[in-house]
């Protein structure tokens, strides 16, 4: 039987991005019930390849993918494709970036647990 | 209680606050006021043309209450970043500013001003010594990319602060400085731990951001204390939680628990988050761990060109459906006719499709009934990109494309004039990390006694 899955925004409080400083990218997955962020944190699927993918950068421009347990949230930096406000930048602030996080799929919070 | 007590009106001058919750914060008998009023988020526009964020009058109105709050209560005021970039001509406004203030409202005070732009020719001196790190743009900084880039400034430590708190100053007006170091300054000053003084001040620099409701605009007390320090949000409503205040220490931060600084590393790894109440949150465990050589950063954005752009509006649902390859004609276009005039960058933001995240974006189905086009060309003199973002416009305007059953024209406009000249076009060029022998060797300070 195919395991039951979770979009992570159905598990997530705050699923943001911002500028690091105008060369990087970070995200903040944050959580308000410590067993979704738990669960998460056990199934691994937040890690520097799905990220990488996700952003299309190469693994080692993911340069922070962790979990931080005092604030119930998990913290991604990138290396930003485009400086911000350069050129071809899109987002000066890099806050409207978060979206392709919102889809990955985690599984489903009562068969981690379970 | 022994404690340093910090007040942080708002997370960035001239956006307000709210004065009642600055009020009650005042109450709390802070022994100082710190303001951040500087970014890099902005984009490199107000780095490289060395201009403020926002009009005048709106620092000078938030700045104008701090000020005479802190003399009312004979606290010290300190300013860092002003304004925007933190070069000298924004703090020579920002220094003005507060002599007009204190003119009008007859304050006298000792005021430091610290500078933070280094002189280009100094910098050069410097970087013959050895390379400077870049912490983003490609390959080392070169003496070209100096010459090419507006104002450069570091971004100063909190010994600066120290020294012009230890010289009296009861008003600092600083360029460009770290924003945890405005607030850490005071506490390190009265021999307080130099990892919690940094870690309330990244807390405060924000203020009501770490609390919840988030609101950059409300007023944050932190309290200093020998082996922890408590935040505490102003407004009797608001309140800091464990998680929010744990949370704010990944805000615009790229690693959670190591927070590189001036000559050292903020290592938050065993800081713990307290509830104290329903309203405030002690915090413990943080280490400042210093560097064996103490490095400041270096902030600097060169003109790439001049930005024009054309903002349009797209409705018919046949144009809708085929938009990348008419757009991708009129740029073909575009190239051949001018491309005895020199290089350009034309840039189509689509909102409704891709605009926000361009290749990034997951979604490849269009199904917006309408479109907003954003025109962007940077060239190399602003009239040639006005001629040929107005080009790109008129070719699209009248583009044919199969089905077409709108030939009166293709594209809504919601104003005239339709050709925007947008400016100078800047990115960042210096963001690298230069070595100091002092920490205070680069940003020289002046007293001066206000007297009204």
């Amino acid at each position: 039987m195919a395991a039951q899955t979770q979009r992570l925004d159905q598990l997530a409080k705050v699923i943001r991005s911002k500028n690091a400083g105008p060369f990087e990218l970070t995200f903040d997955i944050m959580f308000d019930d410590p067993a979704a962020y738990e669960a998460v944190k056990k199934s691994g699927v937040i890690n520097a390849k799905r990220i990488a993918e996700a952003y299309r950068v190469r693994v080692d421009d993911v340069l922070v993918c962790r979990p931080y347990d005092a604030a119930v949230a998990f913290k991604i930096t990138i290396r930003r494709p485009v400086s911000s406000g350069d050129i071809e930048d899109r987002d000066v602030y890099g806050c409207q970036q978060h979206v392709p996080l919102t889809s990955i799929e985690v599984p489903a919070l009562r068969a981690a647990a379970g | 209680m022994e404690e340093i007590v910090g007040l942080a009106p708002s997370g960035s001058m001239g956006s307000g606050y709210n004065v009642d919750a600055f009020k009650r914060g005042l109450a709390a008998n802070p022994h100082f006021i710190g303001q951040d009023a500087g970014s890099t988020d902005m984009g490199p526009y107000y780095h490289g043309t060395g201009a403020p964020f926002l009009p005048l009058a709106t620092y000078r109105h938030d700045l104008s209450i701090m000020l005479r709050a802190a003399r009312e209560r004979r606290i010290p005021l300190l300013v860092g970043s002003a304004l925007t970039s933190g070069c000298n001509a924004t703090l020579e406004m920002a220094v003005r500013m507060v002599g007009e203030i204190a003119q009008e409202h007859g304050l006298s005070f000792r005021l430091a001003t610290i500078s933070a732009e280094i002189d280009k020719a100094e910098l050069k001196r410097r970087l013959a010594q050895g390379p400077f790190e870049s912490l983003g743009p490609d390959g080392p900084l070169t003496p070209e990319t100096i010459d090419r880039c507006g104002p450069i400034a570091a971004q100063m430590g909190t010994e600066p602060f120290v020294r012009a708190l230890d010289a009296g100053a009861e008003v600092v007006i600083a360029g460009r400085a770290c924003d945890d170091a405005i607030f850490a300054a005071m506490p390190i000053m009265q021999g307080y731990d130099k990892g919690l003084a940094l870690h309330c001040g990244k807390i405060l620099e924000c203020a009501g951001l770490s609390a919840i409701p988030y609101d950059l605009a409300e007023p944050l007390l932190g309290r200093v204390r020998r082996d922890h320090f408590e935040v505490e949000p102003c407004h009797p409503d608001h309140r800091c939680t464990t998680v929010s205040v744990a949370g704010h220490s990944l805000y615009e931060r790229g690693d959670p628990c190591l927070q590189p600084g001036p000559g050292g590393m903020n290592d938050l790894t065993d800081a713990t988050f307290t509830q104290l109440d329903a309203r405030r949150v002690k915090v413990s465990g943080s280490r400042f761990i210093p560097d064996r050589i103490y490095r400041v950063k270096l902030e600097g954005a060169e003109q790439v060109g001049f930005r024009s752009i054309v903002i349009v509006g797209i409705r018919d649902p046949i144009m809708i459906r085929q938009i990348d390859s008419i757009l991708e004609e009129a740029r073909q276009r575009a190239e051949d006719r001018f491309k005895a005039a020199g290089g350009f960058n034309l840039l189509y933001r689509v909102y409704g499709k891709n605009a926000v995240m361009g290749p990034l974006e997951p979604e490849v189905e269009t199904r917006s009934h309408e479109l907003g086009l954003v025109i962007d060309v940077v060239a190399p003199t602003q009239d040639l990109a006005t001629g040929v973002v107005m080009f790109v416009r008129g070719t699209l305007q009248h583009a044919s494309y199969p089905g077409i059953v709108t030939t009166a024209g293709n594209m809504a406009y919601p104003f005239s004039p339709f050709g925007i000249p947008v400016g100078p076009a800047h990115r960042f060029s210096v963001y690298h990390l230069m070595a100091l022998s002092d920490p205070c060797e680069c940003f020289p300070m002046s007293i001066e006694e206000v007297r009204n």
